[in-house]
């Protein structure tokens, strides 16, 4: 694709915002992957493998709203910043993120069966990670919003020391089905979610470095990655299926992690 | 399924699916509720954590009906 039009994406709506096109993309993705786990989950009687359904299907469910609304702009705000004059800050983003980002985790906690005490620290954290760099979002000098960014970085990394300690040693308790599908997850969170802190300093948010189009492309590519992406390695785990279907290959095998 | 093997029939709790299903319409429904909030009168601020304190809260409902989701019956 043209670089230029990468950058500019195409204003389907006509209002002045050519991220629009990948917003677009974006809430077909989250549909498609809501459908798709709805349609693959439909039936199943399995006591824990309605929980870990429930819970995916809601996660990009929820994210194709926030996707839709911030496509009609409705997820859209100004925030006047000292300095840099006035940002257009997708709100809707961070109003999904605050509800999308708990269920994941809690996926990876009924995965590795921690009790509900650490789970609970867990989400906590997460929700502390969120809403800082909410507060960091809505700042309206560059320091504040540097100062933010590094509260809720420290956060993401006190979540990642939970993940890859407490969660990673008791999922080592499991069966190699549900060890290998936790570290492939734990994996694929600790890359995707490097990311978001980096694309934020490096946005329109941050510093600046990236316009507004390649910031929502890159935010639309590791939002479907990190909800439908997730929900589809964990449900074709050989840990989620048991018994009850054949076991795919490309989740099921033996864990690489350990 | 996994690990354990399950003696006790475990049946689906009806109240915990209406609660998944409310808390997750409320979540929808708070992501497009930040414009009528401003024609109330309210400023963005507090209208923008409303929305956010709903978000975080139907989540948590949501994890606390997960954990509820069955019952067992012997």
């Amino acid at each position: 694709m043209d670089p230029t039009v990468l950058q500019a994406g195409f204003d389907l709506l006509g209002d002045g915002r050519p991220e629009t096109l990948w917003l677009g993309i974006g809430t077909l993705f989250m549909l498609v992957g809501t459908f798709y786990f709805i349609a693959k989950g439909w039936g199943v009687t399995d006591r824990e493998a309605r929980e870990y359904y429930a819970i995916t299907i809601l996660v990009p469910g929820i994210a194709s709203a926030a996707y839709l609304s911030m496509f009609f702009g409705i997820g859209l705000a100004e925030v006047e910043v000292v300095g840099r004059g006035t940002l257009d800050i997708y709100y809707a983003r961070y109003a999904d993120w605050l509800f999308t980002t708990p269920l994941l985790l809690l996926d990876l906690a009924l995965l590795a069966k921690v009790d509900r005490a650490t789970t609970g620290t867990l989400i906590g954290v997460d929700a502390l990670m969120i809403v800082t760099g909410l507060i960091g979002a809505l700042s309206t000098t560059m320091l504040a919003r540097y100062t933010w960014w590094l509260f809720s970085t420290i956060a993401f990394v006190f979540v990642l020391y939970y993940l890859l300690t407490s969660l990673r040693s008791a999922a080592k308790q499991r069966s190699e089905a549900v060890q290998s599908t936790f570290n492939t997850l734990t994996a694929l969170v600790a890359v995707l979610w490097t990311a978001y802190p980096i694309l934020w300093i490096l946005g329109t948010e941050g510093a600046g470095v990236v316009g507004l189009g390649v910031e929502t492309l890159a935010f639309m590519i590791l939002d479907v990655t990190a909800k439908v992406g997730f929900g589809f390695v964990l449900l074709r785990s050989r840990a989620i299926l048991g018994d009850t279907e054949a076991p795919e290959p490309s989740a099921g095998g033996p864990s690489a992690a350990d | 399924m996994t690990d354990d093997a399950h003696e006790s029939v475990a049946v689906l709790n009806t109240t915990s699916v209406v609660g998944i299903a409310v808390c997750f319409v409320l979540a929808a429904v708070a992501l497009f509720a930040l414009p009528t909030l401003q024609s109330r009168g309210i400023g963005f601020t507090t209208a923008f954590w409303i929305v956010s304190a709903v978000e975080l809260l139907t989540a948590f409902g949501i994890i606390y009906f997960i954990f509820n989701l069955h019952e067992e019956h012997e």
